[in-house]
C-alpha cells in the first residue's frame, strides 16, 4: 500500500480487489454444454467435502446421478492435465459426489408464481431438463409423452448396463415432486390443439428415433433390424430372438450399445462392421474398449452391400474398403475395393448408422437438413411463434448433456418469451483460458497416473444387464480429484504499481511460470501457473495475489473464527495448527488428527500449507497460542517444492521466537512421510507444550 | 541495489522502549527487494513485536504499519503527514537513507533504524545477498576486468593477489573465492593479462570528503549556460 492523494478509498478499493474472483474459466467448463463448474466441485472432492461438491454439481445440472452415468465427458477431452499425464476422471468423481453426497436425498422443490402454462412434447433429457427449469422458474409445465414411461432416449436407447433403471424413475419422481403434470402414452398430433387447452409456449424435444437406412439390396428381410428399434425393444422389456451370429454395422455409440446389448441376450458371436477404421469411429473411445473386452470383435473397413435371405438365415455379402481423401467434416472416406466382396452368415443384422428425428408434418414446424427442426439457434424458437424445440430432434443424434443444456436454455427462451424480454439481457461471461501447457512447465509438475474406477471383469459382466462400473472409494477419489491442475486460478501480480520487480516469484515458483517481458515487467502467464500459491506468500511487496482469491475462509478468517470460538481452557494451553486439507490428509490423517486431538487444540483449515505465510503463524501466536504446528502432506503433496517453503517459513519465525525468548520447539511441522504417527506426534508436541507453559510459569513465579 | 537487513527483535525493542505509539514504516524499493523492510516484512515486524510486547507482559505499545513507495525522497513521504500525527516515533524498515529522508521531512519526530543497512549488492540466488561495490568514488573496474578488489577482497588491496591466497580461496574465509585470483582468470580470459602488470599506487583515502554531493545540474545563476 502506497500513499496517495485519495488515499483511505484507494486502499478499501486495494482490499476489495483482493476479494474480487479474477479466475479463468477451465477448459473443462468451457467444454460442458452445461457449463458445470468442473473445476470448483472437483477441488471440493478432493477436500473431501463431498456435500458441498453435490451442491455445486446440482447448481449446474438438473439431473447430475443420469450425467454421472452416461455422460460423454467432453470435459476430460479439454483437460489440461492430458498434457502431463492423463485427463483427470471428471465424470467418475462426479459419480462419486452424486452417490456419496446423497443426491438421492436431495429434494427438489418448487412453486407455481407464473400464470402461463407451458407444453413440453417428448419427455428425454431436453424435456426433462426443460420441465425442471420451468418449474424453477415458476411456470406450470406439462410434459406429454406418447411412451408408457418417462425418459425417452434416455430409457428407450440407452441400454440398463449404462445407466440403470433406478436412477432414471428417481429423476422422474424428483420432476413429479417439483408439480411437472405428467402425461403418458400421450401422443401429441397437433400443436394448435394445445394452444387451445390454454398453454402459452410449446417445447418440441421429440429426439431423433427414427434410424437412417442402408440403402442395400434385401434391407427388408426378416432378420434385418435397425438399432434404435433393437434397443428400444430391449430396454422396454421385449427379448427378441436374435438367433445365434449377429452383426451389427456402424461405428456410433448406438452401433456399440447395440452390440454389448446384443451380447448380453445370449448369442455366441456378435461382430461390429464399421466402413472405416477405428481412429475414425465416433464411438466413445472407453466403450470401444469394453466392447473388445467383452469379445465383441469390429471388423473394420467394411460394409454391407447386399442381403439375401435364405434358409432362414441371412447371407450378407459384404466388401472390403479403403481410406481415400478427407471430406469437409476431416473424415477420410472409405472407398470401396473393387472385386474384394465376401459373404457373412447371419442370424440377425443389426444397422446402427444413424438416426433423424421424425416430426408429425401438422406441427407445421420448418425443417432443415436430416429432417431436423429449424430453430434461431439463440431463442431456439420455430418459424411458429411461442413454438420451441430442442434436443436431437434439432441437432441430429448427440449427447445426453447437450440435450439437457437445450432443455435448460429453452425454459429461459421461453420465460423470456413470456416475460417478453428484448432485446434478450447479455450474460457477461468469464474469459476462457487459453493456451497450451509449456514443455518445461509439464516438466515440473508432479506426474500422478489416473485411477480409473473399478469395473466389473468381462465375464461377469456380459452376462446381464448390471451396471458395469463401480464407484470410487473415499481415498481413490480424493486422490484422483487431487490431480487437478486447477487451470486459470493462478497467480497474477495485481498490484504491478507494489512490484519491486525483486524477482522473488521467479526465484521461487516451482514451475518456472514467471517470466520478464521485453518491457522488464514480470508476467504469471496465467495458462502456465499451477495456483500453489508460493509466490504468494513469498511476495515481499505483497503484490501478487491468486486470481480466485480464496477457494474457503481466507487464513486469516480462520484465525479470526478461532479468536472468537476458543474457549479460555485455563488447564489446557492453546494450540493451533495449520491443517492441509487436500486429498488423504483432509480425510484421513487430519480427521485422525481433529478425534485425537485433546481440548485446547484448534485446526485453521488451509488449501495447501504452502499458502501459510510467515505472517500468519506469528499471529497466532500473538493470538496467544502457547503452541503452533503445520500438517502437510509432505512429499504426497500433489503440488512442487510445497513442503521446501513451509519449512523455510518456520526456520525464519522460529529465529524470530527464539529473540522474543520463546522456545523454538513451539512450532513443530507434521509431514506424514517420516514412519511416525501424526496423531502421536501431536500428542506428544501438546505434552511438550504444556511442560513449556509450566515452566514458563513457575520462572515467573519466581521472579516476581 | 543497496542490501540491508533486519535487527534482532530484542535490540528494536530497547530502541523502541521509550515510546508508546510506533508507526513501523516500510520501503518498497531496495529494502523490498532483499526482504528486509517491504510490506510483507513490515507486517512480520508488526506481529513479532505484538507477540513480544503480550509475552513479555507488558503491553505498553501500540503499533501501526505501512509501506511507502520509496522513503529516499521527501514527495513519497508527503503522505505520512496525517499518519505521524499520533505516533511517539518511526520505526523505519528502509535504509539509513530512507531514516535521514524521514529525518529532515518530520523534524519533530524521532524515526529509528529497524535494519542494518548493511552494503550494495546484487541477489546470487533466494535470500542470499553479495557485497559489489563500495561507491568508492573512484571507479577502476576498467582495470580490474571488471571485477571490484575493493569490495571484493578481504584486504581491499589494489596489487593483488596476496600470500594468503590458496587454491583461488581467501586466507579469511575457505568459502570466499579470492578477488585476485578473479580478476587474473577474468583477464586471462580477456587476452589483457598485461594489465596484471601494472602497479597501481596507493588510493588517496584524504581526497573523497564525505559527505559527498554530486551536482549534476548546471548553476544557470552564476552565468552557466549563457551565451
Amino acid at each position: 500500500m502506497y500513499p496517495t492523494r485519495a488515499d483511505e478509498e484507494h486502499y478499501r478499493t486495494r482490499r476489495t480487489d483482493q476479494q474480487i474472483d479474477h479466475s479463468f474459466t477451465p477448459p473443462c467448463q468451457a467444454a460442458c454444454p452445461l457449463r458445470m463448474d468442473v473445476r470448483e466441485y472437483v477441488d471440493l472432492v478432493a477436500q473431501g467435502r463431498i456435500m458441498e461438491a453435490l451442491q455445486i454439481i446440482r447448481n449446474g445440472n438438473p439431473f447430475p446421478s443420469i450425467c454421472a452415468y452416461v455422460c460423454t465427458h467432453p470435459c476430460e477431452e479439454e483437460c489440461r492435465r492430458s498434457q502431463v499425464d492423463k485427463p483427470v476422471a471428471i465424470r467418475a468423481i462426479k459419480r462419486f459426489a452424486v452417490e456419496f453426497g446423497g443426491d438421492r436425498m436431495v429434494q427438489a422443490e418448487a412453486q407455481t408464481t407464473q400464470p402461463e402454462k407451458v407444453a413440453i412434447v417428448g419427455s428425454g433429457p431436453a424435456g426433462m431438463a426443460c420441465a425442471y427449469y420451468l418449474r424453477k422458474l415458476g411456470y406450470p409445465a406439462t410434459i406429454f409423452e406418447a411412451h408408457t414411461e418417462l425418459g425417452g432416449m434416455l430409457r428407450a436407447g440407452i441400454p440398463q448396463y449404462r445407466l440403470p433403471r433406478h436412477i432414471l424413475d428417481t429423476e422422474v419422481q424428483r420432476l413429479n415432486q417439483m408439480g411437472v403434470e405428467i402425461r403418458t402414452n400421450t401422443k401429441v398430433v397437433s400443436l394448435d390443439l394445445l394452444f387451445e387447452l390454454g398453454y402459452k409456449a410449446i417445447f418440441i424435444t421429440i429426439g431423433a428415433h427414427q434410424s437412417l437406412r442402408m440403402g442395400i439390396e434385401g434391407e427388408e428381410s426378416p432378420g434385418v433390424i435397425d438399432g434404435a428399434t433393437f434397443l428400444r425393444e430391449v430396454n422396454l422389456g421385449l427379448k427378441p430372438s436374435l438367433g445365434r451370429r449377429v452383426a451389427v454395422v456402424g461405428g456410433g455409440n448406438v452401433a456399440i450399445d447395440a452390440a454389448r446389448t446384443t451380447a448380453r441376450l445370449g448369442t455366441n458371436k456378435v461382430n461390429i462392421l464399421y466402413r472405416r477404421s477405428r481412429e475414425e469411429m465416433p464411438a466413445d473411445q472407453s466403450e470401444v474398449e469394453l466392447a473388445l473386452e467383452e469379445g465383441i470383435e469390429f471388423v473394420f473397413l467394411v460394409t454391407p452391400i447386399r442381403i439375401q435371405r435364405k434358409n432362414g438365415r441371412l447371407n450378407v455379402t459384404c466388401i472390403r474398403m479403403e481410406l481415400g481423401e478427407p471430406d469437409a467434416g476431416g473424415r477420410r472416406q472409405p472407398v470401396p475395393i473393387a472385386g474384394s466382396e465376401f459373404n457373412m452368415e447371419l442370424d440377425t443384422l443389426i444397422s446402427a448408422i444413424g438416426q433423424a428425428p421424425q416430426t408429425p408434418g401438422d406441427f407445421n414446424v420448418r425443417i432443415g437438413k436430416g429432417s431436423t427442426i429449424q430453430v434461431d439457434p439463440v431463442t431456439l424458437n420455430t418459424n411458429r411463434p411461442g413454438i420451441f424445440a430442442g434436443g436431437d430432434a434439432v441437432t441430429g443424434p448427440a449427447t445426453v448433456t447437450q440435450a439437457l443444456a437445450a432443455g435448460r436454455l429453452a425454459a429461459y427462451r421461453i420465460n423470456d418469451y413470456l416475460k417478453h424480454h428484448y432485446p434478450l439481457p447479455v450474460r457477461e461471461e468469464r474469459d476462457t483460458l487459453k493456451g497450451e501447457l509449456l514443455p518445461e512447465t509439464i516438466e515440473a509438475i508432479r506426474k500422478i497416473g489416473r485411477i480409473e474406477p473399478p469395473v466389473l471383469s468381462p465375464e461377469t459382466r456380459a452376462k446381464d444387464f448390471q451396471t458395469t462400473e463401480m464407484v470410487y472409494d473415499w481415498e481413490t477419489a480424493t486422490n484422483e480429484a487431487r490431480r487437478c491442475l486447477r487451470c486459470g486460478m493462478g497467480a497474477e501480480i495485481l498490484f504491478q504499481d507494489k512490484c519491486a520487480s525483486c524477482l522473488n516469484c521467479i526465484k521461487v515458483c516451482p514451475y518456472h511460470v514467471p517470466y520478464i517481458d521485453a518491457t522488464g515487467t514480470i508476467q504469471i502467464p496465467p495458462e502456465q501457473c499451477q495456483a500453489c500459491g508460493v509466490c504468494v506468500a513469498e511476495c515481499p511487496a505483497k503484490a501478487i495475489v491468486l486470481r480466485k482469491p480464496y477457494d474457503r475462509r481466507s487464513i486469516d478468517e480462520e484465525l479470526e473464527h478461532i479468536q472468537k470460538s476458543k474457549t479460555e481452557a485455563k488447564s489446557k494451553p492453546l494450540i493451533i495448527g495449520f491443517c492441509c486439507q487436500y486429498g488423504l490428509f483432509g480425510t484421513g490423517t487430519l480427521a485422525n488428527l481433529w478425534r485425537r486431538a485433546s481440548g485446547g487444540i484448534w485446526i485453521a483449515p488451509v488449501l495447501c500449507v504452502a499458502k501459510v505465510e510467515a505472517e500468519h503463524i506469528l499471529r497466532a501466536f500473538e493470538m496467544g497460542a502457547e503452541g503452533v504446528f503445520i500438517a502437510g502432506c509432505g512429499e504426497q503433496c500433489s503440488r512442487e517444492n510445497t513442503t521446501y517453503w513451509v519449512r523455510q517459513r518456520v526456520a525464519k519465525v522460529r529465529r524470530t521466537l527464539a529473540q522474543i525468548g520463546l522456545e523454538p520447539e513451539r512450532l513443530q511441522t507434521f509431514f506424514p512421510d517420516s514412519d511416525k504417527e501424526p496423531a502421536e506426534e501431536l500428542d506428544k508436541f501438546a505434552g511438550k507444550i504444556s511442560e513449556l507453559c509450566l515452566a514458563a510459569a513457575m520462572t515467573q513465579e519466581v521472579k516476581s | 541495489m543497496i542490501v540491508a537487513e533486519q535487527k534482532p527483535i530484542e535490540e528494536i525493542r530497547q530502541i523502541i522502549a521509550p515510546y508508546g505509539r510506533v508507526l513501523i514504516l516500510g520501503c518498497g524499493t531496495c529494502v523490498t527487494v532483499c526482504n528486509a523492510g517491504g510490506e510483507r516484512e513490515v507486517s512480520f515486524m508488526h506481529h513479532a513485536l505484538n507477540v513480544a510486547e503480550s509475552r513479555s507482559g507488558n503491553n505498553t505499545h501500540d503499533f501501526s504499519e505501512y509501506t511507502v513507495k520509496r522513503q529516499c525522497d521527501y514527495e513519497f513521504l508527503d503522505a505520512l503527514a496525517d499518519k505521524v500525527n499520533d505516533v511517539d516515533a518511526i520505526l523505519s524498515l528502509g535504509c539509513g537513507i530512507g531514516v535521514q529522508a524521514l529525518v529532515e521531512r518530520f523534524p519533530d519526530l524521532p524515526v529509528l533504524p529497524g535494519v542494518n543497512t548493511s552494503f550494495m549488492g546484487m541477489s546470487r540466488e533466494w535470500g542470499v545477498w553479495d557485497e559489489r561495490c563500495a561507491a568508492c568514488g573512484e571507479c577502476r573496474l576498467e582495470e580490474t576486468g571488471g571485477i571490484c578488489p575493493i569490495t571484493r577482497c578481504t584486504k581491499g588491496i589494489l596489487n593483488g593477489p596476496c600470500a594468503g591466497t590458496k587454491n583461488g580461496k581467501c586466507e579469511a574465509n575457505n568459502d570466499m573465492d579470492c578477488a585476485w585470483i578473479l580478476i587474473y582468470n577474468r583477464l586471462e580470459r580477456l587476452g589483457q593479462l598485461d594489465k596484471m602488470r601494472r602497479y597501481y599506487p596507493a588510493r588517496n583515502f584524504r581526497a573523497i570528503p564525505r559527505p559527498k554531493r554530486i551536482v549534476s545540474k548546471a548553476n544557470i545563476e552564476t552565468g552557466e549556460g549563457d551565451g
